[in-house]
């Protein structure tokens, strides 16, 4: 809405700029001399006639549906001959015409005798008089081929100085050839434009859906660019009757593609009545056609049929447009509105101007008019592309704030998922202690209490039951200290923890481990499970081997880590079932994934743990 | 004869520490204190020398690595010694980081505590396979694989790495080698075993210092050492 003030300040200020360039037009060279009457000689169709007229003699006026030729002749007298060449300017002159001044060729353009070739009316005319022709008494001749309805004729001549009639010629110049070029240059980078729009702008969502609101704009723009420029053209590029067709067509084109257009820009009237409007409009398209053929074969009331067919269209609609708009419409309803209430106003100023006067200078308001409709497209095409931004901040900031809530969702479901194995992983390990507090500690601490109770046991076996009872406790904790299967760290520890009662034995001790790399399959259990089957080999061999030497090796062999635990004493029955060591100790190896190879005899025991990494 | 100061806020720990080196001829107890500040006041006053301090971590009033850092402040010659329980390296490792040169276990029979600080005085600090892998994972966290960017080395202090000798008595120790043992298997005395690892102690300490200075450095509290780092 803030760009509203700013417009009106644009439009303002353009008009006051134009102001002076459009009204400049009726004003006339005051020292020039300007011929008002002729004699003029028309042929049509081998008629001739004489007559006294005034100028500008507008053929389609005197003659209409008819085509042929005009002689005119003026006179004029001279006080005193000029020292330095004049300027001879007509307004109009054509369609092809041939200009003498006392008999001497001025100036020709065209083929006098080629009806409904070459135009050379459409252009202001300036002639030169070179010093020396003009005398006291002269006579100007104007021979001019004039086709039907091409507005053919003549135009009052006007002579003078340089300083006097270049003025006029220029200024008519400008309004008619520049300032037409510039509609129409301007008109086709717009509908080009559009025609890009209409291209580009595809909703993917929907299957490829162009807006035709571009497609209107594009078509409008080409047709008035054609309607326009067709005055800039001297020779059409078909021949005159398909040009005719064309150029009339491209109005009904015109005027239906911008109606179209201001519907679809309001959002008035609904589909269905745009959906008449296009039938209307199809069919308004193919009487065209008709209309202007009949018009070239001379029935020109076909042709004003057909253009009060359109006005019987387009007002109504332009009227109750303008009520919708004002009783109810949004911003840009109302902006469309004002542009064609404009539009049509010109038209009829333009239309009372040409079909009914038939002036021969001048050309049509509606081309500079209609330049609204592109400040109306370049002012939809802003609008809708500061919406679509608008749009796309919107989504950004919700897909943000849903990414953000996903986060959050998810962060809280992974804290619930760390929370739940937290939990789990406590509870393991609560029972793993467990266990082995009651098989360790607890089993020592039982048996001490048996040993008191019994009476039959020394105060120094009650010790070294509860010393053995504390080693279990450190070996658990230990077993929880090491890496996970830091073989080497296990068995240096065990020693390091067995080293009070090893040296109590007496053992020779032949210590071999080696530094290997951990085996990490061994979780926490697992390690807990190996230091067991050690601590419970070397008790054995400790306790009941009666072995004077104790090797402990941890070798690498292939894929595996060995741990060798060998001694020289009495050896075991290695199959007895009701060893229940050895059960324990085979159980343990299987919970591991470990072979477990124990072999005994008089000459002593080796047991061999395999644990694959 | 070397001095003890006590310092364990258990009672009976206490009295069971204070009756092993009263029963010890090379040891004089000095006192049985409770807590850190009592410990402070006894290491401030004047003209008393405190040859071995024997401290538990956890006492009322603060940390015993707060005591040992007095200790070794006030009296360099002392040597502290701390009370562990079993399992707990990591604290261990802190009470020689902090300036402990060995420590006790707090199931030790009394004979056992007499002779691990009347050792610790001739020269040798007890280690296990336990606190020397984590000595060692240490030093190989610390200056293994990856030596520390020039750019951001710490002033370093060469003597506070542990020599190659040193790092394989760790290497043995971890192993589970008596020291005997790895003195064998590396042809020197356990006499020379025995002096590693009580440098090993010392460097422990020295690196701790001066990792806390590189830490310092490396925060900007100490903004002068960052010129002196340059060679």
């Amino acid at each position: 809405m803030a760009c509203l003030p700013a417009c009106r300040r644009l439009v303002l200020w353009l008009m006051a700029w134009l102001a002076p360039w459009l009204l400049v037009a009726g004003s006339a060279g005051a020292q020039a001399l300007s011929l008002a009457q002729a004699r003029a000689t028309v042929q049509i169709g081998g008629q001739e006639q004489h007559l006294d007229t005034t100028l500008p003699y507008a053929w389609d006026k005197r003659h209409r549906g008819a085509r042929g030729h005009a002689q005119l002749e003026m006179s004029f007298t001279l006080d005193a001959l000029p020292d330095e060449p004049w300027l001879l300017y007509f307004q109009r002159l054509g369609n092809a015409y041939e200009v003498r001044l006392n008999g001497a060729l001025l100036d020709r353009k065209g083929d006098l005798q080629d009806f409904d070739g070459d135009d050379f009316g459409q252009v202001p005319r300036l002639i030169s008089i070179p010093v020396g022709m003009l005398q006291a008494q002269n006579t100007l001749h104007v021979s001019v081929r004039a086709d039907v309805a091409r507005r053919a004729g003549v135009a009052s001549p006007v002579l003078g100085l340089r300083d006097d009639v270049l003025p006029l010629y220029e200024q008519e110049y400008l309004q008619r050839v520049t300032g037409t070029r510039v509609v129409v240059v301007v008109s086709l980078l717009v509908g080009t434009l559009a025609l890009a729009l209409w291209w580009t702008q595809v909703d993917p969502t929907r299957g490829i859906r162009r807006d035709p609101l571009y497609l209107y704009a594009a078509l409008a723009e080409y047709a008035w660019s054609l309607r326009v420029g067709d005055a800039l053209l001297v020779s059409s590029p078909l021949s005159r009757f398909w040009w005719e067709t064309f150029f009339i067509e491209s109005i009904g084109v015109w005027v239906g593609a911008m109606l179209l257009f201001s519907a679809l820009a309001a959002g008035w009237p609904g589909p269905a009545a745009r959906q008449r409007m296009r039938v209307a409009w199809w069919w308004v398209l193919a009487l065209g056609a008709p209309a202007a053929a009949a018009a070239q074969s001379g029935r020109l009331w076909v042709l004003t049929a057909w253009y009060a067919l359109i006005g019987l269209v387009a007002v109504p609609f332009i009227v109750a447009y303008c009520g919708a708009a004002l009783r109810r419409g949004h911003a840009m309803h109302r902006l469309v509105a004002l542009a064609l209430l404009l539009n049509a106003l010109v038209g009829v100023h333009d239309w009372l101007v040409f079909r009914v006067q038939v002036t021969l200078g001048g050309n049509t308001l509606l081309r500079y008019s209609s330049l609204v409709f592109n400040a109306v497209l370049a002012y939809i095409v802003l609008m809708r592309f500061r919406e679509a931004s608008a749009q796309v901040r919107v989504l950004i900031s919700t897909m943000g704030q849903r990414i953000a809530a996903r986060e959050e969702e998810l962060r809280a479901s992974y804290e619930r998922v760390e929370q739940l194995a937290r939990e789990q992983a406590r509870e393991s390990e609560r029972t793993r202690i467990l266990r082995d507090l009651h098989d360790g500690v607890g089993a020592h601490i039982s048996a001490a209490m048996r040993q008191l109770q019994s009476g039959k046991a020394s105060s120094a076996d009650v010790l070294q039951t509860l010393r053995d009872s504390l080693d279990q406790l450190k070996l658990s904790i230990d077993a929880m200290h090491l890496p996970d299967g830091d073989v080497t760290g296990l068995l240096a520890n065990l020693r390091y923890r067995l080293e009070p009662r090893l040296s109590a034995v007496g053992i020779d001790l032949a210590w071999d481990v080696d530094l290997l790399s951990p085996v990490r399959r061994l979780d926490a259990v697992a390690m807990r499970h190996l230091q067991f089957m050690v601590l419970e080999s070397l008790s054995n061999v400790l306790q009941h081997a009666r072995a004077s030497r104790l090797r402990v090796e941890a070798k690498l062999r292939g894929q595996a880590a060995v741990i060798r635990i060998e001694d020289n004493g009495i050896g075991f029955d290695v199959v007895a079932a009701s060893h229940r060591g050895l059960r324990t100790l085979r159980e343990r190896a299987k919970a591991i994934g470990a072979i477990l190879d124990i072999r005994s005899g008089d000459q002593g025991s080796v047991v061999e743990i395999v644990v694959p990494f | 004869m070397w001095s003890v100061l006590i310092v364990e806020d258990d009672p009976q720990a206490r009295d069971f520490f204070a009756a092993s080196v009263a029963g010890c001829a090379e040891l004089a107890l000095l006192a049985g204190v409770g807590t850190v500040a009592e410990a402070c006041t006894w290491l401030g006053r004047a003209g008393q020398p405190v040859d071995v301090l024997l401290v538990d971590l956890g006492l009322p009033d603060g940390s015993g690595l707060q005591v040992i850092r007095e200790a070794r402040r006030l009296h360099p010659e002392c040597e502290p010694l701390v009370v562990s329980m079993f399992g707990d390296e990591d604290n261990v490792l802190a009470s020689i980081e902090a300036g402990a040169l060995g420590y006790i276990h707090k199931d030790s029979t009394p004979e056992n505590v007499a002779s691990t600080i009347v050792e610790m005085k001739q020269g040798a600090s007890p280690i296990s396979p336990m606190i020397a892998r984590r000595v060692l994972s240490k030093y190989l966290c610390l200056h293994g694989a990856g030596t520390p960017p020039a750019d951001a080395a710490p002033p370093a202090n060469a003597s506070a790495l542990p020599s190659a000798k040193e790092q394989e008595v760790l290497e043995l120790i971890a192993r589970g080698f008596s020291y005997a043992e790895a003195a064998r298997l590396m042809g020197v005395s356990v006499h020379t075993v025995r002096t590693h690892i009580k440098s090993l102690y010392a460097k422990l300490a020295v690196h701790s210092k001066s990792e806390a200075v590189f830490e310092a450095v490396r925060l900007g509290l100490l903004p002068g050492y960052a010129g002196r780092s340059e060679p």
